[in-house]
């Protein structure tokens, strides 16, 4: 069995296991129960997704999926210190 | 076997320990009982869920010569890997300083050594002032 196909097949196991982890995340986000456990489930959300984009960047053979992993990995910690900033001083100003 | 091929297997399986640790993390999101205690799930799901299967992409994408532009997919995540092993624990860091000083979060604590400190800190400076 050539590289290819043991991959192919190894995606049949890995994609439902990143696919519930991604639902279980969900639950916690939408239970809400305060800003900040919002704000760092769906923070942890966002890494797990960049780095499923670049699985799928594999499964794919596209290139340009791993791009957009980047600039997601970036925008999550965007939102990590904005709602920091606003909960320790009540603004997000310099 | 050649270097190639012990290289995908390589990255399979950390592919394989990512997906494994981002349920437990995800789990952990889920059930643990305060703030607090949910950053230690979140370090879980964010370097063990994120940061080892990234690395492992990287690794299998340089082993599978089937894959066209296997050298940029290895390159940029290996680039993602490395920008989130740096900011998601200073993210992390930033939002618990946030979540302390606002009070946005419940939580019964036995001892909280953080506030203790501040109050001593205030009533120093409360005698300087005498």
């Amino acid at each position: 069995m050539g590289l290819e196909s043991q991959f192919m097949t190894f995606m049949k196991v890995v994609i439902p296991i990143y696919l519930a982890a991604f639902v279980v995340y969900m639950l916690s986000v939408l239970r809400g129960r305060s800003v900040p456990d919002v704000v760092l489930a769906v923070d942890c959300m966002s890494f797990d997704v960049a780095a499923f984009m670049a699985i799928l960047a594999v499964y794919f053979r596209s290139t340009f999926l791993v791009t957009g992993a980047i600039v997601l990995a970036l925008w999550a910690y965007l939102l990590d210190v904005y709602v920091a900033k606003h909960l320790a001083e009540g603004e997000v100003g310099a | 076997m050649s270097l190639g091929s012990v290289l995908f297997y390589i990255g399979m399986a950390m592919i394989f320990v990512g997906a494994v640790c981002d349920v437990f993390g995800a789990l952990g999101m889920l059930r643990f009982p305060n703030f607090y205690v949910r950053l230690h799930a979140a370090t879980v799901g964010t370097i063990g869920g994120a940061v080892v299967p990234l690395f492992g992409v990287a690794i299998l994408a340089l082993g599978a010569n089937f894959l066209p532009h296997r050298y940029a997919i290895a390159g940029a995540s290996t680039i993602t890997a490395l920008i989130i092993l740096l900011v998601a624990p200073a993210g992390s860091t930033a939002l618990a300083y946030a979540a302390h000083r606002s009070g946005a979060v419940e939580w019964r604590p036995g001892v909280d050594h953080l506030k203790e400190r501040k109050e001593m800190d205030k009533s120093a400076e409360g005698c300087r002032d005498d």
